[in-house]
């Protein structure tokens, strides 16, 4: 293994299509392999993952990963705990929005500013917590 | 079939939301197109991932309804993870039948879809209403 | 002992069937019964994204050398492909037209494109890498192409 393929953390999303929160860990997870992380970062398929694709569950079992969940039902979490091994982190959306009043008519389709700056905020913690679990 | 308020059948409209391809979000987009616009009285969407979590509610909407399945790129997983949960499968649209009708189209971005993404998700809502009319007729 | 060489990156698994010769340009070859067999590479099926059109010289053209005899086109890109022989097309893979997705499940075994008669392969062979050069190689292509892997 190389030493810069020792350095990423595997991102596995909810797919969260009911809800607007999905579609927040979503883009933020789309920002952090893009923009912010690039390097450091893979995103897993949620679905792909769940139909059992082989990337996907190896890359998830043999490195770290951080699970974004929309949801209290945190799918994303659930099935990586299930088929990998326990995420090193996990964030749910409505943990961070909650306090900044989460708009409850928002498009789940397609985000405004205001789920937009939320999105950014997400992909900020994201970043934050690739960064802590590559220090240990 | 699930019934809407005003007792009108409904399907279940199941995309993939492959988050690695610009497929995955035009699966998605097509989804909400139906969902929220074109048929958003007669169909309905929910997390795919909440079947294989095996969240109640869902299993019991897709097995006692008829649904349709909407994958971004050929492994399927939409269709897959349906079938494995028990779904009623009806039918399954994939986007690169759109994309072979619509050749012109070059989708690049993923996180937010660019005009041929966006022309695409129509091209292919267009079918998926299609489909969803026939279905209701079968009853 | 693995028919392949292979290696991860990201999330990905690439892999280069031993036994076969290679072009720069990420194609296969396999030499069978005085014939050539020909197709994509791992990394090329990768890098190209999921094929959805796929256009070949037809059986009993003349193809040539390092010229184009065919594409494979997806949403992501479109690829010219160059024959790594000269001579005559004798076989298409008539699979593809239905199930183009062939070539990125299966591109060493049932993605394969086409088969040529080479008029003079011995010539050809002499630019075709071997099958740990190309491993190589595109070992060095995922260095400086990663963006090509994964859509960022």
């Amino acid at each position: 293994m190389t030493d810069s393929q020792e350095k990423k953390v595997g991102i596995i999303s909810c797919s969260g299509e009911e809800c607007v929160e999905g579609t927040i860990s979503r883009v933020a997870t789309r920002l952090v392999l893009g923009k912010l992380r690039p390097d450091q970062t893979v995103t897993i398929c949620l679905p792909l993952f769940l139909a059992g694709g082989r990337e996907e569950r190896e890359f998830a079992r043999d490195y770290l990963t951080i699970t974004v969940d929309g949801c209290d039902k945190m799918c994303a979490k659930i099935a990586t705990e299930r088929y990998s091994g326990k995420p090193a982190s996990s964030i749910l959306v409505t943990d961070i929005t909650k306090n900044s009043q989460c708009p409850k008519l928002s498009s789940r389709r397609k985000l405004n500013d205001e789920t937009l700056t939320i999105a950014r905020k997400i992909a900020d913690k994201i970043a934050e917590e690739v960064d802590k679990v590559l220090k240990h | 079939m699930n019934m809407n308020t005003s007792g009108q059948k409904k399907v279940i409209v199941i995309p993939c939301s492959g988050i690695g391809k610009a497929f995955g979000s035009i699966s998605r987009d097509a989804t909400y197109e139906v969902t929220e616009n074109l048929r958003r009285d007669t169909t309905q969407t929910i997390c795919l991932a909440l079947l294989v979590s095996g969240d109640k509610k869902s299993l019991q909407l897709v097995r006692n309804n008829k649904c349709i399945t909407v994958d971004g790129c050929p492994l399927q997983c939409a269709e897959k993870n349906v079938k494995l949960a028990g779904g009623n499968l009806a039918d399954s649209l994939r986007v690169v039948d759109a994309y072979k009708e619509n050749r012109q189209l070059k989708p690049r971005s993923v996180t937010f879809l660019d005009p041929d993404g966006q022309q695409m998700a129509l091209a292919l809502a267009g079918k998926i209403a299609k489909k969803v009319d026939d279905l209701l007729e079968e009853h | 002992m693995s028919e392949y060489f292979q290696t991860v990156f990201d999330k990905f698994e690439l892999r280069v069937r031993k036994g076969f010769y290679y072009t720069k340009d990420d194609l296969w070859v396999s030499v069978e019964n005085g014939k050539v067999r020909v197709g994509v590479s791992d990394y090329l099926q990768k890098t190209s994204g999921d094929v959805a059109f796929i256009e070949i010289a037809k059986p009993g053209s003349t193809v040539e050398k390092g010229r184009e005899f065919g594409t494979i086109e997806s949403a992501k890109t479109t690829v010219a492909l160059l024959s790594p022989v000269s001579g005559k097309v004798d076989e298409t893979n008539g699979e593809l037209a239905g199930k183009p997705e062939l070539v990125n499940s299966d591109p060493y075994g049932k993605g394969w494109l086409v088969v040529i008669t080479a008029r003079n392969f011995e010539d050809d062979r002499t630019s075709m890498l071997s099958d740990e050069d190309y491993y190589k190689l595109m070992l060095e292509k995922l260095q400086s192409e990663r963006g090509k892997l994964e859509s960022r």
